[in-house]
């Protein structure tokens, strides 16, 4: 989101500059350039009546119901987005201790490790986030033969996930473990 | 007071020296290295107000990766001329001999 948010400030700086350039030109009448001109120069006639006859009607308080809904949804979007960018950026490595920080692949490999322990499970797909506090959140997805018993599927995965990452040290604070049935033609491995 | 290269040489040559570091990481989007004319040391960033230290830990683990990067956090600082240190694990390194 700040990537977008410096898209939009970058364009917006480069419009000022543009229109800054254009109004010095234009208010000192220089090269023979006169303002009420600009908008037929830049081929926004159209647009610069309507943009006219808009802040008339804002002046006599004659608006109609869309222009309400547009203007609030611009203060809206504009208000979101201020929001994000005051929001601090998520961390892209996962915090153990003060100063010590492990990479979120290092981590998904050793969930995938873990998890791909079980002779039960074909796949996995590991998500791993950083957060601002210690501790990684980890989703874990493991594909199974289908009629297998989830459930005890899920809590041996997660166990497994639990005890591993608790032997090598790697702090979790959220763990989520989803078994997901799936045909094995279909997965990394077919048969273990 | 000595240059980034010559701080970036020893922390790395520190890192290296503790027990349970296999190697330095190299940075994954951007290269994670200090550059001066003509080298650069990889797996080290020195910057104005901290120094930043990749490593690869050696697998099997003798010890949990918050202590040993605790441990190269501690070693490393006192080569750091006062800038605080910061230690990312990148990877996991298994030993050829380890059958996992």
């Amino acid at each position: 989101m700040r990537i977008f948010n410096r898209i939009i400030v970058v364009l917006l700086l480069a419009a000022l500059v543009a229109l800054g350039i254009a109004t010095v030109f234009y208010a000192f009448d220089l090269a023979g350039y006169r303002l009420a001109n600009l908008p037929r120069v830049l081929g926004l006639d159209g647009f610069a009546q309507s943009l006219s006859s808009f802040v008339n009607n804002v002046e006599n308080r004659n608006l109609n119901p869309l222009d309400y809904v547009v203007l609030g949804a611009i203060a809206l979007l504009g208000l979101i987005l201020l929001i994000m960018e005051f929001k601090p950026p998520t961390p892209r490595r996962v915090r153990m201790q003060q100063g010590t920080y492990i990479t979120r692949r290092a981590v998904r490999d050793e969930v995938v490790e873990a998890t791909e322990r079980n002779s039960e499970v074909l796949q996995s797909d590991v998500d791993v986030a950083a957060q601002r506090r210690p501790g990684a959140k980890v989703d874990v997805t493991a594909s199974v033969r289908r009629g297998e018993d989830t459930s005890r599927l899920q809590s041996e995965v997660r166990n497994s996930v639990q005890q591993h990452l608790g032997r090598v040290g790697v702090p979790v604070s959220n763990l989520n473990v989803r078994i997901a049935e799936s045909d094995p033609r279909q997965t990394k491995t077919r048969v273990k | 007071m000595i240059d980034d290269l010559q701080l970036a040489r020893a922390v790395r040559e520190t890192a290296l020296a503790t027990a349970g570091v296999h190697s330095m990481g190299s940075g994954r989007y951007a290269e994670a290295a200090t550059y001066g004319a003509g080298e650069k040391v990889t797996g080290v960033v020195v910057d104005p107000s901290s120094v930043r230290v990749h490593i690869i830990a050696r697998y099997p683990l003798t010890e949990p990766i918050p202590s040993l990067a605790e441990r190269v956090r501690e070693r490393v600082a006192l080569r750091t001329e006062g800038r605080p240190a910061m230690i990312v694990v990148e990877d996991l390194e298994v030993e050829q001999n380890e059958n996992l």
